[in-house]
């Protein structure tokens, strides 16, 4: 188990009190966002500004929970980069395999687009 | 009656680890990090499988019912605020009222697990939709499912410190346990917000 931890200076027992109102204004500005997301998927605006309009609002609540509510904001910076080591590997991930998986070729066959290509007679094609 | 006044915890740095973080933070972080890499692969597949679904496959806007997922979100995103009032609470020591904002976020965290069970049983007895029987329901199911599992973990790990608390044992100085916990809690909400846009609202543009 860690140590008891040092005392702290005073001053930051008045930044602690303002945490609480800090606290409850990014909960509503939260809830607006989510509000603001599910009124846009009904806009009639091109579905690209809509991708980009909706991935934005998403990063900016992710930002605001991970830094306020999660003390990144506060906390010593090497906490920020061990979580942005998993974040960046899993984003890059998905953005990879996106992009592999998004390309024409990797499209999967129809039975009988896979039926026209010409193969040996023992291979059998499942529908 | 002592005079002297109490020293505040400073709840950020520990002197006494090489890092500066005290032990419990850091291995959070840590998990937390490797979480991320479990659910980006998760919405990775589902996402994949979104890109060329093939015949036959059930359309999620038929299937879906946004109201009450946005509504689920509403209350986990309320959650996460208790839980952060909760850390907020024990940091300046005041027990009660974290006890107070656990149990508040153990009850938005029953409400949203409540709505999960509706929702994935509507999913299957009027709408069809089950693990086996197509790939929507696959990925969807074994993602959402997956999170929901974090959740309820969540739920039992705030209600053993929830009763925890009335031992005692929990002042200003373990405020670093709830924190772990809070860490957790957070993470559980923050990997919902990318799943309620990715595979809910991503499907009606």
């Amino acid at each position: 188990m860690s140590q008891a931890t040092a005392p702290a200076h005073p001053g930051e027992h008045h930044a602690e009190e303002s945490k609480f109102w800090v606290y409850v204004q990014i909960a509503m500005l939260l809830a607006v966002i989510t509000g603001v997301e599910i009124v846009a998927i009904g806009l009639p605006f091109s579905k690209w500004l809509l991708v980009t309009s909706l991935v934005i609002l998403s990063v900016v609540k992710f930002l605001f929970v991970i830094f306020y509510f999660m003390h990144l904001r506060w906390d010593k910076l090497f906490c920020t980069i061990l979580f942005f080591i998993g974040l960046v590997l899993a984003g890059g991930t998905a953005w990879a395999l996106m992009l592999l998986f998004g390309v024409e070729d990797s499209k999967p066959l129809t039975y009988e687009e896979a039926a026209s290509i010409s193969a040996p007679a023992d291979v059998r094609f499942i529908s | 009656m002592s005079s002297h006044a109490t020293a505040t915890l400073d709840h950020h740095n520990d002197p006494t680890t090489s890092t500066g973080i005290p032990n419990k933070k850091l291995l959070m972080w840590a998990f937390l990090a490797s979480d991320c890499m479990f659910f980006g692969t998760l919405i990775s597949t589902h996402m994949i499988y979104r890109l060329h679904p093939p015949p036959g496959n059930p359309d999620p806007r038929a299937v879906f019912d946004i109201p009450l997922t946005s509504f689920s979100t509403f209350i986990l995103l309320m959650s996460s605020l208790m839980m952060a009032l909760a850390v907020n609470a024990i940091q300046k020591g005041n027990v009660r009222s974290m006890r107070f904002s656990l149990l508040t976020t153990i009850f938005f965290g029953l409400i949203f697990l409540g709505c999960q069970v509706y929702e994935f049983s509507h999913f299957v007895h009027d709408k069809g939709l089950t693990i086996s029987n197509s790939i929507l329901g696959s990925t969807f199911y074994t993602l959402t499912g997956t999170h929901g599992l974090h959740v309820l973990i969540g739920v039992i790990w705030l209600t053993a410190m929830y009763f925890y608390s009335f031992t005692g044992r929990v002042t200003e100085k373990q405020a670093i346990d709830v924190e772990s916990m809070g860490l957790y809690w957070h993470f559980v909400d923050i990997v919902w917000i990318v799943i309620f846009t990715v595979v809910y609202l991503l499907e009606y543009l």
